[in-house]
Formats: C-alpha cells, sequence, structure tokens
C-alpha cells in the first residue's frame, strides 16, 4: 500500500473535507456502537428480565437529536461545497493541454499541435485540461490530484492540477467504457523545468513542420527566445529579417542589420555579438549539434522564407498507431485482442463479412483505407464492430498508417 | 431424527386447486408471497455465485479466471440480478405480500388477482434476463446502469436485458399500488393508522415510491430502446442530444429506487428490536413520519450521482444539499432504534442479531454515503471501489441482513418449524465478519483511487483486494451455512406454536403456518398498538 500524495492544491481540498467529513463520522459511529453494546450487556434479559421502563417518546431528545445532526451535515455540506469550488476554478496563466478519450486510450494535445499518449508537464506550473471524448463516456481520473471528470462526446469539460514535485502520477478511466476499460491508463509525467525544457527540445516534429523551427524546439531554443516579440531571458526571435539591432562587440556597441551572417554567426559563436540589455550567456552550436543544413534552415526560419522540404517528410505511421490509440485494440505482437493484431497484416489475407457473407480478399491500401474511415462497413469475421470511424486524421497521417501496415 | 407433523398445515393444505396449479394459480398472498421468497432467494444465490467469480478474478492483479468482457457480463449480470430481481422485490414483494394483510387484519390484499400478475411480471422478467444471458451477441456488458452511448453502441444482448428490466419495473407498480389501496381499505376495526405497525409504514412509503417512480424507469427504457433501433439520437451528441439527458432519466427512477431497497428493510428493522427488547418502539411516530420523509427526500436528490458527470455547478449545489437533508431522517431511526433498547429486555436470539448488524452496517453506509454527498470530497471518491463498497454496506449489510432478519423472524411463522437457534448465531457471526472484512476493504482500496469495474488493476491495490477476496469466502461460508440451516428446518425442524417470540403484532396471534384467509370466521377486532407488550408472552420452547 502507497500514499497517495498530499501536497498539492487540488489534493489539499479534498482531503481537508474528506478528513472532516470521515472524522466526525467515525465519532458518531462510535458513539452508536458503544452505546449499543452498553444496552446489550447491560439489559441483556439474565440481567434484566423484565422492561423497567416503557418510555416510547421524549420530545426533547427527539428535537435534539433532529436538531444536532441537521447543523452537522450542513456544514458538511458548505465545507464541501466550497471546496469544491477551488477545483472548478483555473488559476490565471495555467498552461492548457487538450485531452482525449477514445475507446481505449487517451491523446493529450498541446497547444503547437504536438499529441502525446501521455500527459507531459512541467513542475509547479498550474495545468488546464480541457476533455473531450469521441465515442462513449469515459472519466479523467487522478487520484494524485483528487481529481476526475468524465469526458463527454459532443461537450467540453475540465479539470485543473498543479504538480509541486517530479514523478510519474497514474491516470485512470473512472467510467465504465467497455472491454478495454481498465486497461485505459496512461500518466502524467512530471517533469523538472529542465527536463521539461529538453522534453519541449526533443519532441517530434508535427506534420509539415518548419525544419528550422524543429531544430530550434530540439535545441530548446525557444526555452529562452520567444517567437512572438517578448523579450525572456533572450532576445524574441520576432521578425528578425533586415531588423537592425545595438549589439556590443569587445565593449563597443554597434549598430548591426540582422542578415543570413549575423544569425549565423549568432549560434556558432554566441557571446562574439551580444544584444545589447542581454547577458552574454547562451551557448554556442558548432557542427556537431546543429550541421550545415540545419543551420541554414533555422536561418531560413528566422529570415522569414520557407522550407522546400516541409509537408513531404516522413510522418511515422507507427507513432501515429500509437498516439491515436489503435493500439488499445489492436496487439502488435500477434496476441489476441478485441479486434485482430498488426502482426503481419499486410502479408495476409482476411474473412470479412459483409451482408451476411463471408468475402476473404488480401489485404490492400483501398481495404486499410476503407477499415481506416468506414470501419462498420466491413467487419473481420469473428470481432466485435465497434471501432470508430478515423476520418479526424490528416490525409497524409492515413497514407503513413497504411504504407506502415502494409510493411508488417 | 423423529419429525413431528405439524398440528394443522394452514394454508398449505387449504386451496381450491391441489398439487402446482394451486400454487400458480393462487391469488392467496401467502401463497403468492412464498412464491416470490422462493424465487428471491434462488435469484440471490446465483447473483451471489457471480459476485464470488469477480472477487475471486479480483484476487491478484492480471487476468486468472476471466477476461476482461467475462468480467464485464459478470459484474453487469450480479447487479441486474441483485437489484432487479433480489433487492428492490426482496423484502416488499416477499414479506410483504406475507405479512401485510395479516398485520392490519385483512384476509388478503385488495387486489388479488393483481398480485399474481405481479408474480407473473417478475417471473417473466426473470426469465427474460436469463435468456439474454445466453442468447443473441452475448451477456450484456453495459453495467447495471446501462449508460449511454455505450449501451447504445454495445454489440452485446442490451435490448433483452432492457426489455427485462422494463417488465419488472410493471411488477413492482403493482404491488405498489395493491399495497396503497390495500393499506387504506382493508385495515381491520379499531387498527388506526396510529397502530399500524412500523413494518407497514414503510411498506406504504415504499409503495407510493413504486407507484411514482418506476415509470420513470420504464420511459426511459424505452427511449434507450428507441435509440437502439431507430437511432431517435436523444441521447446522441452528433445528433443534437445529450448523454447527460440519460443519467438524469435513469437516477430520477434508480435513486429513489435504493430508498424502495431501504425502507422496508428498516420496517423489519422496528419489529425486530421491539420485540426483543419487550418495550414499545421510541419515537412511534417519529418513525412512521421519517418514512414517509425519506421516501420524499429520497425523490430529490438523484444527481448526487452525476458530480463528475459534467453538469452544471448549480446543479451540484442544489443536490448536494438535498443530499444532506435526506440524511436526517436515517439518523432519527438509528437513535431510534437504539433508545428502545434503554431499559428493554434484551434477548439475542438470531432475529435480533441480526437487526443489531443491520444497524451498525446501516450506519456505516449512511455515514460513508455522507462523504459522497460533499460535492469536493466525493469528487475524489465518485466511481471508484469505495462507491461500490458503500452502496454494499447499504443494501447487503443494510437490507440483505434486514432480509436474513426477517428470515429467521418470520420463517417459522410460515412454515411452522423452527430452525436450529445456534447455528443460526454461528451463519449469523460469519456473516458479520465475513461481510465487514470485504467490503471494508473495498472501501479503502477505492479511497487509494482505485476505480470501480476494473477486472484487473495496479499491484498497489493488491493487499487490499485479496483481504477482500479472503473476506467473501468467510461470507459464503456463513451464506451456505445459514440457508442450509433454515432449509432443514422446513422439514424437519421442531414444530412451533403461534408466538416464538412474543411479539404483538397480529401475525403472532394466528396459528403457524396461518390458516387460508388467516382469521378465521371472525373479522379481529384490534384493542390494541403493535407494540403493547403487556401480557403477551413467547411460547414455552
Amino acid at each position: 500500500m502507497t500514499l497517495l500524495p498530499a501536497n498539492n492544491p487540488t489534493a489539499q481540498a479534498v482531503d481537508s473535507v474528506l478528513i472532516y467529513i470521515f472524522g466526525l463520522s467515525l465519532l458518531l459511529l462510535l458513539g452508536i456502537t458503544v452505546v449499543t453494546i452498553y444496552f446489550v450487556i447491560r439489559y441483556h434479559r439474565s440481567r434484566h428480565p423484565e422492561p423497567t421502563s416503557n418510555v416510547d417518546h421524549s420530545l426533547v431528545l427527539e428535537s435534539v437529536w433532529t436538531i444536532l445532526p441537521t447543523l452537522i451535515v450542513l456544514t458538511m455540506f458548505w465545507y464541501g461545497w466550497t471546496n469544491y469550488v477551488g477545483l472548478t476554478e483555473v488559476p490565471d496563466g495555467a498552461m492548457e493541454v487538450k485531452g482525449t478519450a477514445r475507446m481505449w486510450s487517451w491523446q493529450f494535445e498541446y497547444e503547437d499541435g504536438r499529441r502525446e499518449s501521455r500527459l507531459y508537464v512541467p513542475v509547479d506550473t498550474p495545468v488546464m485540461v480541457r476533455l473531450h471524448s469521441v465515442d462513449v463516456l469515459h472519466s479523467f481520473f487522478v487520484p494524485a490530484f483528487r481529481i476526475k471528470k468524465d469526458t463527454v462526446p459532443g461537450m467540453e469539460t475540465f479539470v485543473w492540477f498543479q504538480a509541486p514535485e517530479p514523478g510519474s502520477y497514474d491516470i485512470f478511466c473512472a467510467e465504465y467504457c467497455g472491454a478495454g476499460h481498465a486497461d485505459m491508463l496512461t500518466t502524467i509525467e512530471v517533469l523538472s523545468a529542465d527536463d521539461y525544457r529538453a522534453w519541449l527540445a526533443a519532441g517530434q516534429a508535427p506534420a509539415g513542420e518548419h525544419r528550422g523551427l524543429v531544430v530550434m524546439q530540439e535545441q530548446g531554443c525557444l526555452g529562452c527566445h520567444s517567437t512572438d516579440g517578448s523579450d525572456g531571458i533572450g532576445p524574441s526571435l520576432f521578425e528578425l529579417a533586415g531588423a537592425s539591432r545595438q549589439v556590443e562587440v569587445e565593449g563597443q556597441i554597434h549598430e548591426t542589420t540582422i542578415d543570413d551572417a549575423y544569425l549565423a554567426r549568432a549560434i556558432r559563436d554566441a557571446n562574439a555579438e551580444v544584444v545589447s540589455g542581454f547577458a552574454p550567456m547562451m551557448p554556442s552550436y558548432n557542427e556537431e549539434t546543429i550541421s550545415a543544413e540545419d543551420l541554414q534552415a533555422v536561418v531560413d526560419y528566422l529570415m522569414g522564407r520557407d522550407d522546400p522540404a516541409a509537408g513531404q517528410q516522413q510522418l511515422d505511421g507507427g507513432k501515429l498507431l500509437e498516439v491515436n490509440g489503435c493500439l488499445g485494440c489492436h496487439s502488435t505482437d500477434g496476441s489476441q485482442s478485441v479486434g485482430p493484431t498488426f502482426a503481419g497484416i499486410g502479408a495476409r489475407s482476411v474473412t470479412l463479412m459483409r451482408d451476411g457473407e463471408d468475402i476473404t480478399q488480401k489485404v490492400d491500401a483501398d481495404y486499410l483505407r476503407r477499415a481506416l474511415l468506414q470501419p462498420g462497413a466491413d467487419i473481420v469475421k469473428g470481432y466485435p464492430d465497434i471501432m470508430p470511424p478515423s476520418d479526424y486524421l490528416e490525409d497524409a497521417e492515413i497514407d503513413a498508417i497504411i504504407n506502415h501496415l502494409l510493411q508488417q | 431424527m423423529t419429525t413431528t407433523p405439524l398440528k394443522s398445515t394452514g394454508f398449505y393444505s387449504e386451496s381450491p386447486r391441489p398439487g402446482l396449479l394451486g400454487w400458480l394459480l393462487s391469488t392467496d398472498h401467502k401463497r403468492i408471497g412464498m412464491l416470490y421468497l422462493g424465487c428471491i432467494t434462488t435469484m440471490f444465490l446465483v447473483a451471489v455465485g457471480l459476485g464470488l467469480a469477480i472477487r475471486l478474478q479480483l484476487f491478484a492483479p492480471g487476468q486468472h479466471i476471466m477476461s476482461a468482457q467475462t468480467y464485464n457480463a459478470t459484474f453487469t449480470v450480479h447487479g441486474i440480478i441483485m437489484i432487479f430481481l433480489f433487492i428492490i422485490p426482496s423484502i416488499p414483494a416477499a414479506f410483504g405480500n406475507l405479512l401485510l394483510p395479516i398485520q392490519i387484519g385483512a384476509r388478503d390484499v385488495s387486489f388479488p388477482r393483481i398480485n399474481l400478475l405481479s408474480w407473473y411480471f417478475y417471473i417473466s422478467g426473470a426469465v427474460l434476463a436469463v435468456i439474454a444471458i445466453f442468447s443473441g451477441g452475448g451477456p450484456p456488458d453495459t453495467g447495471w446502469t446501462f449508460y449511454v452511448p455505450f449501451s447504445t453502441q454495445t454489440t452485446t444482448n442490451v435490448n433483452l436485458a432492457v426489455f427485462a428490466a422494463f417488465m419488472l419495473g410493471f411488477s413492482s407498480i403493482l404491488t405498489g399500488i395493491n399495497f396503497v389501496t390495500t393499506i387504506h381499505r382493508l385495515r381491520a376495526e379499531g387498527m388506526t393508522w396510529g397502530r399500524l405497525p412500523l413494518f407497514v409504514w414503510t411498506l406504504y412509503a415504499t409503495a407510493w415510491i413504486q407507484v411514482l417512480a418506476t415509470p420513470m424507469l420504464g420511459i426511459t427504457l424505452v427511449l434507450v430502446m428507441l435509440e437502439r433501433f431507430f437511432g431517435a439520437g436523444l441521447f446522441d451528441a452528433a445528433s443534437g442530444g445529450d448523454p447527460i439527458l440519460f443519467q438524469h432519466l435513469f437516477w430520477i427512477y434508480s435513486h429513489p429506487a435504493v430508498y424502495i431497497m431501504i425502507l422496508p428493510a428498516m420496517g423489519v428493522i422496528s419489529e425486530i428490536i421491539p420485540t426483543f427488547s419487550r418495550k414499545p418502539m421510541f419515537g412511534y411516530w417519529a418513525m412512521a413520519i421519517s418514512s414517509l420523509a425519506i421516501a420524499f427526500a429520497g425523490s430529490l436528490v438523484w444527481a448526487h450521482h452525476m458530480y463528475a458527470s459534467g453538469m452544471s455547478d448549480f446543479a451540484i449545489l442544489v443536490f448536494s444539499l438535498l443530499t444532506f437533508i435526506v440524511a436526517i431522517p436515517s439518523a432519527i431511526k438509528i437513535f431510534n432504534w437504539i433508545s428502545t433498547l434503554y431499559k428493554g429486555s434484551i434477548q439475542l436470539a438470531p432475529p435480533m442479531l441480526f437487526a443489531l448488524a443491520f444497524i451498525l452496517q446501516f450506519a456505516i453506509g449512511g455515514l460513508g454515503g455522507l462523504a459522497l454527498g460533499a460535492a469536493a470530497s466525493d469528487i475524489h471518491l465518485h466511481d471508484t471501489t469505495f462507491v461500490v463498497g458503500h452502496f454494499h454496506y447499504t443494501m447487503f449489510g443494510g437490507t440483505g441482513f434486514a432480509f436474513f432478519a426477517a428470515l429467521h423472524y418470520w420463517l417459522p411463522k410460515f412454515t411452522g418449524r423452527m430452525y436450529n437457534q445456534k447455528t443460526a448465531v454461528i451463519s449469523w457471526g460469519l456473516l458479520f465478519v465475513g461481510f465487514n472484512v470485504t467490503y471494508m476493504a473495498m472501501q479503502a482500496v477505492g479511497i487509494q483511487g482505485m476505480p470501480r469495474r476494473y477486472y484487473d488493476y495496479l499491484p498497489e491495490f493488491h493487499t487490499l483486494n485479496m483481504v477482500a477476496t479472503v473476506g467473501s469466502w468467510i461470507l459464503a461460508l456463513g451464506l451456505i451455512v445459514m440457508f442450509v440451516n433454515l432449509f432443514k428446518s422446513l422439514r424437519s425442524g421442531p414444530v412451533i406454536g403461534m408466538n416464538p417470540w412474543g411479539g404483538a403484532t397480529l401475525e403472532w396471534f394466528v396459528p403457524s403456518p396461518p390458516p387460508m384467509e388467516n382469521f378465521g370466521e371472525e373479522d379481529p377486532v384490534v384493542t390494541r398498538g403493535p407494540y403493547d407488550y403487556q401480557g403477551v408472552t413467547a411460547d414455552e420452547p
């Protein structure tokens, strides 16, 4: 048995009510039990062969034990309500993540479009999770933070929490949702500020992202440099092309127009020319960290030039299967699950039920596309008709999934 | 062992028709009551078996005796049978039918043929429920709550299960109409409202809920059918419907239904405590009125099942307040039962032991309910095994134990034979220990955060689940000892007289078993209260 952490604001709001109610209840229960046992022993027929009282009511007593419990439970009600309100009031400046539940997995989508099957958040930051469901009711439950909210199709609900310590915290589905209900588990990964920056940097590129931006995310540049004009630890990267800046070179202030050469220098030898007003603390990035091509891509991005390769990047079909929850029902190792396994799917035939007749066909791209977009049209024999259509995926993502499956 | 024959076989031998037909076509309330009792006990044992299987699967993490899908069907069928085929009809339909007319000095209920019809609805519902398990796309897997949109999408045999629940609802409505009318119209001369046994008061309050709330269940289940067959879209967000509407409709019946389940149980306890204390019930009117208050206030608290559902915060405020109000009449009852013991002459016979266990367990269930009624604490506890434990504390530790108390108190009256009381005390001890170990552990693991309806769980929940499963074995042993003991008494128990316990309500002044039409040639005239033990003594054993 492990005790749940009690160091975060939502847990404290719930726990104080729990302790108040359980504490009073325990006292009441103890009183009831002790008095009952005392009466049963004291007035047992062997000691007390005849009743010695025929009292059958008492207005005073009965009034007392009507009014007193009323007052007690009203305090419980009010305490419970006021602390509940705290669970609904998201602190200003909370980071927002969209959480989507589906049979039987979770997906978290960040403001930059990045999707993950675990919820990565920085420590000590209020996080608001906007909850959605694409199929049936689920419920987002994190015992460590005492938060729970149903995800309802067609409706947005939310929870918030703030984790004061890094760690991994379980997320359960608490609203029954079918065969995979108990396996619909994931975690909140609370990362230290540094780890979170590294996680941001290591992130996978969303489809069609400019290579320069991807490199900057990977390297964590955006932890210090904003892209929206607000200066952070370092100067903002907003609208740099052709702008002029005061830079300090060996104690002398120069006016410099920002061009490709300046940007390349600022990355390779960061502290040679520091923008006035900022501390010379940025690390330099050599050829090993950022290759010549990547450096050019970053410069292109900062100068506002398009990335010719963007949009034609290879999407990872395997990763898409994971973040979209497909693996909740389809195994990749050949084992039995709710849906057919993906192992060897590209090289086998399937028996389908169509209009009551069995049809056997080879798995090809057309079949897989139909199975993704209209799963109810042809059901593989022996499996339930419960898969939701994957029509929320981009065309490129569907192609990537199909290519990936055909190679299995 | 030699068996002494009964002096008179009462309603068992007096029937216009012989044999099985004499039972299946009987309109006698006692025969119908015995039919219900037999069916309900059978259903209870089936559902107990499923419950034990659930606990066995949860003995350790991982998949052992069943897959996730089988597990889901098992808890669904366990819930449907326990709720609709056992607890709801248990005390009102079985003991209500057996006792209500006798306790008010009547020869039968107002509508004896409708009474028989309600049993046919019950048994048809039961048969349909069984067919639902073995036909179609497999046993239903929605949970007994049938929450949409899952219940409108699953390919298992939900249609038939929903229809079965619909039929059972009608059985319940008909019984309710019958009891309300009977209590108003058929009280014997001198049986004023102030002389009604408290069991009758609780049946009266229950009957009103059955009549007023059960049609909501019927409507809701019809809407689920419309959704499944015609895609009506009422609960489907994509068509502009609202899944949360279903939850409101479902709980508008199903929350009052828990009072259908608990009120008659409270009535049983209110009969047993005075008899075995030989003292009038303390606060008779408070007990009678609190039953009506529970029935009324209990109809206004349904959405306390929905704090985490996404409904508005204002609704949470209102329903949380109302929920705490309904706690008060329940508290009054507990205080009055205990006060009745004061300066009494207490005999710890088996019915009394079950009644005392009821008080403790119902108190634990009720007090645990406070943490679920408060908005903030419910957010953590909702949909965990704490709720399952709490529910079993009130429904099993409460109503179930009251059912056992009623069996030990009244079964001899209707069989004419006493069970072995020493064995009954042993079974009580096993049940009391097994029950509390099982469900206290279940509540504790829920506080730790284990969600309900999980066939598999994380390692940190292992210890308490193991404890709960071991508890369920003690519980099972207690049930076996109890039912074997009671069953043996049917044939070979010592013959009893009219009044083995020294009860003062009317059923203790007719032969055991009672004759057809209960009172012989002359209608009874009531001249004293139900708990006036002056001059009433128990038969010498």
